[in-house]
């Protein structure tokens, strides 16, 4: 029995969906018949003594019983939709009929509303990701690292094949690969896992951290009071802002891991923003020494 | 007045072929073969779209048969726009026509 059943993983860009109805006759006449249909998984099957003809279209469906019928009219089962809305239809195909028989866009405008409805969307998600890019080439050129340039690439790389894919859609006349474009797929699926992994390690994994200490006066002097910690979990360039108001200077560190300074400084009024401090992986110490009243404010991202 | 737009083969076949009454989605492509002599054809995702955007015009509704032999089936009637529209393409193409006599 588990021989009259395949599943394929086999997937096909939008913009060449003709391959994949191509694919879909082919398989019917070697006996192979779609019976459920999908981006990442297809079903089939086995049976030889029929022959289907395949067709694809894409859309939101106002009335899927309207929608349904119409083909049911014309001899179309209708087979299922994919989640992103295409919808997969078969007919029984008779070598008596002509080609026409199979076609459901019947003129060229009707072909080209089906295909633009597609290419719209890509193209305003290709439009929102050169956003992204644009973003991450700001922050890179405030804290260039490597991560974020690999994060910047994965953006334009998504960006530009979406643009292309949608202008092919776009033009009735823009002659489309017959081959597949399996590896084309597998590196922007790549391209998606990398973007959403890149920005959960970038953005979540960052210290953010707002922290104050006040006193109006202190009994005996503070020296080296460590009161709070961060750790850095990849190299790269932090922004520290800080604010000291103390009657006697007060002196602010940050620690590192072997008990060495990276950033100290001992003033009784300071005021700055955006410190660039460019920091190892590593765990660190807030520190501050003073023998007087004082107001200190430090926070970093 | 504003001038209207040429209309797609298909639209301007699906309105005639409901001039003399409502008709289903396989009543309107036979018909559209028949009248043209087999060179036009309406497929089912052409026929969907068409009659989607044409009621969205409100040249055409969606209305349930209650005849006999037709029960719950779906008919597209034309709608007073749509037989407007209509006229005007036809006033349209046939004015081309004339334009192409006079040359």
């Amino acid at each position: 029995m588990a021989a009259n059943y395949k599943n394929s993983y086999r997937m096909y860009s939008a913009w060449n969906y003709q391959k994949e109805v191509e694919d879909l006759n082919k398989a019917s006449e070697q006996g192979w018949q779609l019976v459920r249909g999908g981006c990442f998984h297809s079903r089939y099957v086995k049976n030889p003594n029929v022959r289907f003809r395949y067709q694809l279209d894409y859309g939101k469906i106002e009335d899927m019983g309207r929608y349904i019928e119409t083909f049911r009219e014309q001899g179309w089962e209708y087979i299922n939709s994919t989640f992103n809305g295409w919808h997969y239809f078969r007919k029984i195909y008779d070598p008596a009929k002509p080609e026409e028989e199979y076609e459901i866009f019947s003129d060229r405008e009707s072909l080209h509303e089906m295909n633009s409805r597609w290419a719209r969307l890509a193209l305003i998600i290709s439009g929102v990701l050169a956003l992204f890019v644009v973003l991450s080439g700001i922050r890179l050129f405030r804290q260039p690292n490597l991560p974020r340039l690999v994060q910047l690439l994965i953006f334009l790389v998504e960006s530009a094949v979406l643009f292309r894919g949608g202008m092919i859609m776009r033009n009735p006349d823009a002659s489309r690969s017959r081959r597949g474009d399996g590896a084309l797929i597998t590196i922007f699926l790549i391209c998606i896992i990398g973007g959403a992994v890149s920005m959960i390690v970038l953005e979540d994994t960052r210290p953010n951290m707002m922290t104050e200490q006040n006193a109006l006066s202190v009994d005996q002097p503070i020296v080296d009071n460590r009161w709070n910690d961060f750790e850095v979990r990849y190299k790269d360039n932090y922004f520290l802002d800080v604010e000291i108001e103390s009657e006697n200077p007060l002196t602010f560190a940050i620690i590192d891991e072997n008990g060495n300074a990276v950033y100290e400084v001992t003033e009784t009024s300071f005021k700055e923003e955006n410190i660039c401090l460019k920091l190892p992986k590593g765990k660190y110490q807030l520190s501050m020494s003073c023998d007087s009243g004082f107001s200190l404010k430090c926070g970093i991202e | 007045m504003k001038r209207s737009e040429p209309m797609s083969e298909s639209y301007y076949y699906i309105l005639l072929c409901l001039a003399k009454g409502a008709n289903h989605g396989y009543g309107i492509m036979q018909m559209t073969e028949k009248l043209s002599g087999g060179d036009v054809k309406i497929g089912s995702g052409t026929m969907y779209g068409a009659t989607g955007n044409m009621m969205k015009k409100g040249w055409i509704r969606e209305i349930i048969s209650n005849e006999a032999g037709l029960e719950r089936r779906r008919l597209y009637q034309l709608t007073d726009a749509g037989r407007e529209a209509l006229r005007a393409e036809i006033a349209r193409l046939r004015r081309m026509l004339e334009n192409a006599q006079e040359v």
